[in-house]
């Protein structure tokens, strides 16, 4: 049933034109000779990129070369290059969080004011195809700045055939986590898993993004005017960092790590998924990015045994999946602007798009989710569809201190974790310094 | 008189803008930049304000204080253990210095030196992971303790930094300390033995006196590498847990290219360069002192 009302939903709010075939001869220019350099993060999709490219190289005659970098290293390349009007790169792949920085740095040239002047045909862009909790991780001074193609949305991935033999349901709340996470950990009729669930635990970004990730699920919100549904959520940035409901999901992860993996408290994103992939874990919440990566018979022992469900929830309060994900941007220091907002509006149209999905990246489009033949190859969509209805945009801060401010309150979080500090003190830590941070660039009085 | 005043100034007209342009002037930059509030992002946009990045550094805000302490804890510990396990070596490696094949195994001895910090870092990572690490794989399968993330707990992290970085220097020290010596008369050895001094006398009243100004040389380098230690923490704990292993240089490195905070990135490098001159302007003054005495002597 759901599954119809979200395939009229679709079919209602983006235009059937949009997936008519584009003749890219005439739309593309002649970049024969020209090397577009595409910059991105070594995420999952990067090879699926790799892959398609070729076919704009056979239109254009450009070359396309794609280098990945980890993911703080890629926001240090790229905000050091553009602070030296660097034009090595033509296309930058961008996270939607860093949006407001690379505004603030003059790094991007808005693609809205490139269509304006150029006179796109909009049916390429297909604008409205985006779902609407993705598509807003672009837009930053009500511009659209960049084009989204890689939206990821947080499922809960467990193991159905551990499950399966426990009789259990796929857990919707935090009790039915933890109570799930204790089962599995240390039970000898399941000697190699190391732990009940993984959750990314590393200082820094990897524990800062998680607390952003699962406070809204947990019942509260991390700045005043922020929660879901907020007509402006940069209204009122005075923390709540250290409200009882931050705290008390702080303290939910005190217990939580009780039944983790050992070394969890380095775990990041590739550590988490490679736990799952390699069946030491029995559940993980991840990036739909990689979900792929667990059907994947090379390098995953879990191949068909397991399954998705929504982002948990805390009791009383609703599901909020968390998105992120990568938007493509064109460099305001290219040396040929014209031959990035090619590619962009090629790679990121509902016709490459969906090659793109079916190459192994992640569907981001309506058209996508609701296609068969991505849904038969990746059989999690519907979950993953619901979920991207469901997320709400303003997860993470996109101001030009994300970057700064998710690492402080990481800090802070992987403290308490450790036993460095309680989680009311950490919180309160997290939170005095996120707002002398604020304060001290004019975010907050 | 007045031409070969000329000529002298102009001999040391090069080294003088040489060491202006490569090094008085960006001191002095970041001197200027600490004094404001600046980010890469919007540099135009920088504002005065005095010394409140100084004040926030040291008095506001827990990190960099812990940083600096960390940083001594780390350079102290990992010096201590150089120089006691260094002397050891250089011992070992003075007294088999006529047996075949002891240069050959004095090279080998110091091969961790001529490794990047980097490669050491990632070997170490592997050994303390506590799933797929050899040190876990050793401690479970011969003592059946439990593997715990080494890297991952405040103490043990700490003592790891210092192990890792006591495995790759103390050859550096045991080399120094061996010279040390090599320089010791043949004749205080032989005055010793017809005393009947025993090894301990030899080594107290003979060698440590003799070697310690080797020694105080030893401190002094590693104090200013262990002062800029950054690419162990970098690749193993990246100042974690929480900000148990912390070091000044790997904040200056977070604040000024990952949160792009060039004020505060200025200040931080401003009070790590006072603190290497402090403390340098200290041993050398005891390297000289320690060096007249042996001269007196």
């Amino acid at each position: 049933m759901l599954r119809k009302i979200l395939l009229t939903f679709s079919l209602l709010i983006f235009p059937l034109n949009s997936l008519l075939a584009v003749n890219w001869e005439d739309e593309l220019g002649d970049h024969s000779g020209y090397n577009l350099k595409v910059q991105s993060i070594m995420d999952p999709y990067i090879d699926a990129v790799k892959e398609i490219s070729p076919q704009f190289e056979a239109v254009t005659g450009a070359s396309v070369t794609v280098e990945g970098f980890g993911y703080d290293g890629l926001h240090e390349k790229q905000i050091v290059a553009c602070s030296q009007n660097d034009g090595s790169y033509d296309v930058l792949f961008v996270d939607g969080i860093w949006i407001g920085e690379f505004v603030e740095a003059d790094c991007i040239e808005p693609v809205e004011d490139i269509w304006t002047a150029e006179g796109t045909d909009q049916s390429i862009v297909a604008w409205d195809d985006y779902i609407s909790s993705f598509a807003g991780q672009a837009i930053w001074d009500d511009k659209k700045q960049c084009l989204p193609f890689g939206g990821y949305w947080h499922m809960l991935h467990y193991r159905t055939d551990l499950f399966e033999a426990e009789g259990l349901d796929p857990p919707k709340t935090f009790d039915d986590v933890l109570a799930a996470a204790k089962l599995f950990k240390d039970n000898p009729k399941y000697p190699d898993l190391e732990g009940g669930y993984a959750m990314n635990m590393a200082r820094g970004s990897a524990a800062g993004q998680q607390f952003y990730e699962w406070i809204y699920s947990a019942g509260g919100k991390p700045w005043e005017s922020n929660y879901p549904g907020s007509p402006d959520a940069y209204a009122d940035q005075r923390g709540l960092y250290n409200s009882p409901e931050s705290v008390a999901f702080i303290e939910w992860m005190q217990e939580m790590i009780n039944y983790m993996p050992p070394g969890v408290e380095q775990y990041a994103w590739d550590e988490r998924a490679k736990a799952f992939t390699q069946g030491k874990v029995a559940m993980i919440n991840n990036w739909s990015v990689r979900t792929p990566l667990f059907n994947d018979p090379e390098i995953s022992k879990v191949k068909g045994k397991f399954g998705v469900a929504l982002f948990p929830h805390a009791a009383g309060a609703e599901s909020v999946p968390p998105v992120g994900g990568w938007i493509a941007c064109v460099n305001k220091h290219s040396k040929n602007k014209e031959a990035a907002w090619d590619y962009l509006k090629w790679f990121a149209s509902p016709e490459v798009h969906r090659e793109w999905v079916l190459a192994g990246a992640p569907p981001s489009r309506h058209s996508a989710m609701n296609d068969p033949q991505i849904n038969a190859e990746q059989p999690w969509t519907p979950v993953l569809y619901e979920s991207s209805l469901r997320a709400w945009q303003e997860l993470r801060p996109r101001h030009a201190l994300t970057f700064e401010l998710i690492e402080t309150l990481g800090i802070e979080v992987n403290k308490a974790l450790t036993g460095e500090s309680s989680a009311q003190e950490a919180m309160d830590t997290a939170n005095k310094k996120i707002d002398r941070l604020l304060k001290s660039e004019g975010y907050i009085d | 008189m007045q031409s070969e005043k000329i000529q002298k100034i102009l001999f040391i007209l090069p080294t003088c803008l040489f060491l202006l342009v490569i090094s008085i002037f960006p001191f002095l930059y970041s001197v200027y930049l600490s004094l404001f509030q600046a980010k890469l992002t919007k540099m135009h946009k920088k504002f005065f304000i005095g010394w409140e990045n100084y004040q926030v550094l040291l008095f506001e805000d827990d990190t960099f204080p812990t940083a600096i302490k960390n940083t001594f804890m780390i350079a102290f510990s990992s010096i201590t253990i150089e120089i006691i396990l260094g002397f050891i070596m250089a011992k070992i490696f003075f007294e088999i210095r006529h047996i075949k094949f002891s240069n050959a195994l004095r090279t080998v001895t110091i091969m961790p030196i001529m490794l990047t910090p980097l490669c050491v870092g990632l070997v170490f990572l592997y050994i303390l992971n506590p799933t797929l690490g050899i040190f876990s794989y050793i401690l479970d399968t011969v003592f059946g303790i439990e593997p715990f993330a080494y890297l991952g707990e405040p103490i043990p992290a700490k003592i790891s930094i210092i192990v890792i970085n006591s495995w790759q220097w103390t050859p550096f020290m045991m080399i120094l300390l061996l010279a040390g010596l090599m320089t010791v008369p043949n004749e205080q050895y032989e005055a010793a033995k017809i005393d009947g001094a025993n090894w301990f006398h030899v080594m107290t009243k003979i060698e440590i006196p003799s070697i310690l100004s080797f020694v105080l040389l030893g401190v002094v380098l590693r104090l200013i590498e262990c002062i800029r230690l950054f690419d162990i923490i970098y690749i193993t704990t990246k100042g974690g847990p929480g900000i148990a292993t912390e070091v000044m240089a790997f904040f200056t490195y977070r604040t000024e290219f990952r949160s792009f905070q060039i004020g505060t990135g200025s200040a931080s490098a401003v009070i790590i360069l006072i603190i290497s001159l402090i403390v340098t302007t200290i041993a050398v003054t005891l390297l000289r002192r320690v060096e007249r005495n042996e001269g007196l002597n």
